[in-house]
């Protein structure tokens, strides 16, 4: 039971709100996985000399296996590429520019067979947002940036002052609190498969779950429920099992909930994740322990478009 | 000069060469756009170059010539000068074209456009029939905005076939329409969670998929890379042979990403006498790193050469009018659509335009809306103030919605205009009635304002936006006549000469090419526009018709 897919997640954010700075500590972190990231160009990516195993034009080779590329003229094209690379990367991280609406490159993985939504993760410098947000020539970009954001991740302050706004703009995000939590922990965990490892990454900042049991679920019933999770709880994933069968293999990240279909496990598996100021076990518990038989399995039987329901697209 | 007898010493050979090389081309007119003699009969030509304009005998005295009478019943021309197209305008001619204007393709077959999607539908099916089994059909140009009947789906196109993919791009390139088959390759069915494939009431994808990230997994399993498409061979071949049928010797490609495989193909290609055009790419500002940009701007000019011009750097700064992603001052979009986005942050045209001049690098800024050409005219002023260069000549692309009061800041800065004046045939009618309304599209693309307003202009095709022709750029100018057969905006008519200018001298002027094209003057480069008719003598309302016989290239003659 593998999902092959590779993980797309990307960056967003206005020009100068810490991008860079957040791919560089992505890109040193260890963690075993084999990175890929696509930026703009080099031009603040810093890498340390003892990491950096060859540097071409527009490739940078780090010795934890990571790659960093530029990405040339077109974003798209060269998604293309990354995909026909042998082997393939574990994750993909794309750094949306300044001004692009971040959702437009991550719809590339909600339609490309060969990819799987890895979030948006949207850096705003708690500094000057609200200037920034209220700019009449540029504001709308940056609302629409925060908007569309899975993950929230504010720079250059403690994010405290800044949350109010931010949660008005986007009451479904989960912010990341920089001092407490490393955010990068987080985000290799959007690219994670349950397969490649069982057990999130161990933080105290961020609160880890397991659900278990042998309960069966159809496609609405299931989606639904976990539409309803806990708030905060920005990942899960694991394997269902389906009452026809055909298991449920669970990618959630964020506002996506993609199901696929996979063997019939025999119990179910799910972990899932979410900062500790936001999640506690308990909750996640009685969510899908007692929340799931509430759930009316033909309410919401309307096999076509039901998928398009769990995805708010941004406005 | 293998003929010659070997007993000659080599600065005898070269005497003789010299005096052999010169080539007098009769035409029945030349007309030079040269103050100094407006109009002439005969040009001698040496090395390339012209030698002299005049009479018969303006080349008495340098020796022996060659006089070339292929020329003597057409009228010449300086030239024209495409200041902004794209390479792309070649290398979709690789796919089957479905418009709904005609167009001619490079190899100078004429494709009549398709006005209703039962015609669309019998074209492609045509095309389907010259195709291996199974092999996809890729089409092109489509466009939904003169199309009134119901909407182009799957189901139109499985009726042209779903024994293989079929894939209709529409002319903005942003949509495309694909059939049963082609929705399969991707996956594509009810279940499908992604926002640009637009579904029906019964919630079943209609084939038509909307802005790349839906549009990517058919181009790359059907190996349409856009990339290539600007820099393959056959691309920038195909953009030659389309030169020669519009009269065009020296053409832009106005957002080149030109890494250095693709500079060495272009370079090889245009080196090459047999190629019959002057290229000048222009750097793009993609990521917008100012100081990178400017050093690989420098690095790019210093392997310029005669046929291939670099150097200069493209600011794309806000979207389009037609696609409501221009950035437009108050009162904005008349159907009360949000004001356009910005593909550069102001924050970021103002530090490109603040470093390009600091570095002298001349910038072409892509400004549609007048919110965007306020932002860069600022963005210039802000720059000139800093780091003084009266030469710059920073030009502002398309500036359709620019006002006197815009046009007299460029004046004053210097800054020269090159307005889309195919717009107001193409879009002119969608402008009054659906996008900013008639009051802003009656001054929209103001030649006239601009001319007034002491600005150095271009106007251009920004093909394969419209059809490559400078004729047609320089009628719609003259006329400002819309599809629907309308004048709009009568008061921003400009005359034929001062568009014939502006196809010639005024886009030479634009890339700092004025003393070597753009008339027919001694010294100059032997580029002519071979023409069936004298441009100056027609109605002015038959401007586009006077037939394009071809061009000369350093003085080559290349006819069609």
């Amino acid at each position: 039971m593998t999902d092959t897919r590779l993980p797309l997640t990307v960056i967003g954010g206005y020009l100068g709100a810490g991008k860079t700075t957040l791919i560089n500590r992505v890109l040193s972190a260890t963690h075993g996985r084999r990175l890929m990231v696509l930026v703009n160009d080099f031009g603040a990516i810093n890498i340390d000399a003892d990491l950096l195993e060859s540097a071409e034009e527009d490739t940078l080779t780090l010795t934890n296996g990571c790659v960093c590329c530029t990405m040339g003229g077109d974003l798209f094209m060269a998604m293309a590429d990354v995909l026909d690379r042998n082997p393939r990367p574990d994750h993909l991280l794309i750094e949306a520019s300044g001004v692009a609406d971040p959702q437009k490159i991550a719809n590339a993985a909600l339609a490309e067979p060969d990819m799987r939504y890895g979030g948006i993760v949207t850096v705003v410098d708690g500094r000057n947002f609200s200037t920034l947000t209220q700019d009449s020539l540029i504001g709308p970009q940056v609302r629409g940036q925060i908007a569309c954001a899975d993950l929230l991740y504010v720079s250059k302050t403690d994010g405290q002052e800044a949350a109010p706004a931010l949660q008005a703009i986007n009451p479904e995000a989960v912010l990341a609190d920089p001092p407490t939590a490393p955010i990068e922990t987080l985000l290799q965990e959007f690219g994670q498969t349950f397969e490649a490892r069982g057990k999130p990454a161990s933080h105290p900042a961020y609160t880890h779950w397991t659900g278990g049991g042998v309960r069966m679920f159809g496609r609405d019933r299931l989606a639904k429920l976990l539409q309803q999770r806990p708030d905060g709880l920005v990942r899960v994933k694991g394997f269902v099992r389906g009452d026809d069968g055909i298991g449920w293999l669970v990618q959630v990240v964020g506002r996506d909930i993609d199901l696929s279909r996979t063997a019939q496990p025999d119990k179910t598996q799910l972990v899932a994740i979410g900062p500790s100021a936001r999640v506690n076990r308990e909750d996640c518990d009685s969510w899908w322990n007692e929340k799931a038989p509430d759930v009316q399995p033909d309410a919401l039987c309307h096999p076509s478009a039901t998928d398009t329901k769990f995805r708010e697209m941004d406005t | 000069m293998s003929g010659l007898p070997e007993s000659l010493t080599p600065a005898t050979k070269k005497i003789c060469r010299t005096m052999t090389d010169t080539t007098i081309f009769k035409a029945r007119k030349i007309i030079t756009m040269d103050p100094n003699c407006p109009e002439a009969t005969h040009v001698a030509v040496r090395d390339g170059r012209i030698l002299a304009v005049g009479d018969e005998r303006c080349a008495d005295g340098v020796g022996n010539v060659r006089v070339d009478e292929r020329l003597s019943g057409a009228v010449l021309l300086p030239g024209f000068v495409e200041g902004h197209a794209h390479l792309m305008a070649g290398g979709l001619w690789d796919y089957t074209y479905v418009g709904y204007h005609d167009r001619t393709d490079p190899d100078g077959q004429h494709w009549p456009g398709l006005t209703t999607i039962e015609q669309v539908i019998e074209g492609l099916s045509q095309q389907a029939q010259k195709l291996e089994p199974g092999a996809p059909l890729i089409a092109w140009g489509f466009d939904p905005i003169f199309l009134s009947e119901e909407r182009l789906s799957r189901h139109h196109l499985d009726r042209v076939g779903t024994d293989r993919p079929i894939l209709v791009f529409f002319s903005n390139l942003h949509l495309m329409c694909v059939n049963g088959p082609a929705l399969g390759m991707a996956g594509y069915d009810s279940d499908s969670r992604v926002e640009g494939v637009v579904k029906d009431a019964d919630g079943q994808p209609t084939g038509e998929l909307q802005e790349m990230a839906a549009m990517f997994p058919l181009m790359r399993r059907l190996g349409v890379d856009f990339r290539h498409l600007a820099q393959r061979e056959s691309a920038i071949r195909a953009y030659g042979r389309m030169a020669v049928r519009a009269g065009v010797t020296t053409m832009t490609d106005l957002f080149s990403t030109l890494s250095d495989d693709d500079l060495a193909v272009m370079l090889q290609i245009t080196a090459g006498s047999d190629y019959p055009l002057r290229i000048v790419p222009v750097l793009g500002a993609a990521g917008g790193q100012a100081e990178e940009l400017a050093a690989r701007a420098k690095a790019l000019a210093a392997q310029s050469s005669d046929k291939l011009r670099l150097g200069a750097v493209k600011l794309l700064t806000d979207g389009s009018i037609q696609g409501w992603t221009a950035r437009v001052k108050w009162p904005g979009y008349v159907g009360g659509q949000p004001n356009g986005l910005w593909n550069l942050a102001p924050d970021q045209i103002f530090e490109l335009c603040e470093v390009m001049q600091r570095e002298g690098i001349q910038m072409h800024v892509h400004t549609n809306g007048d919110e965007a050409s306020e932002v860069a005219i600022e963005a210039i002023e802000a720059a000139a103030r800093k780091h003084p260069w009266p030469g710059h000549r920073h030009v502002l692309q398309h500036c359709q919605m620019m006002g006197t009061d815009q046009f007299t800041r460029c004046a004053e800065l210097g800054i020269a205009a090159n307005i889309f004046a195919n717009h107001i045939w193409y879009f002119g009618d969608q402008h009054a009635a659906l996008t900013i309304g008639e009051d802003r599209a009656r001054r929209m693309d103001g030649c006239r304002a601009a001319l007034d307003a002491g600005v150095r202009i271009a106007i251009h095709s920004d093909a394969p936006v419209t059809p490559l022709g400078p004729l047609f750029t320089a009628w719609c100018a003259v006329n400002r006549q819309t599809m629907s057969g309308r004048t709009l905006g009568a008061a921003q008519r400009i005359t034929t000469l001062e568009a014939l200018y502006a196809i010639t001298m005024g886009a030479a002027y634009t890339l700092k090419l004025d003393g070597e094209i753009g008339s027919i003057e001694t010294g100059k480069r032997a580029d002519f526009a071979v023409l069936g008719e004298d441009p100056t003598a027609v109605d002015p309302k038959s401007l586009k018709d006077v037939p394009v016989l071809g061009t000369v290239s350093g003085g080559e003659v290349h006819l069609t």
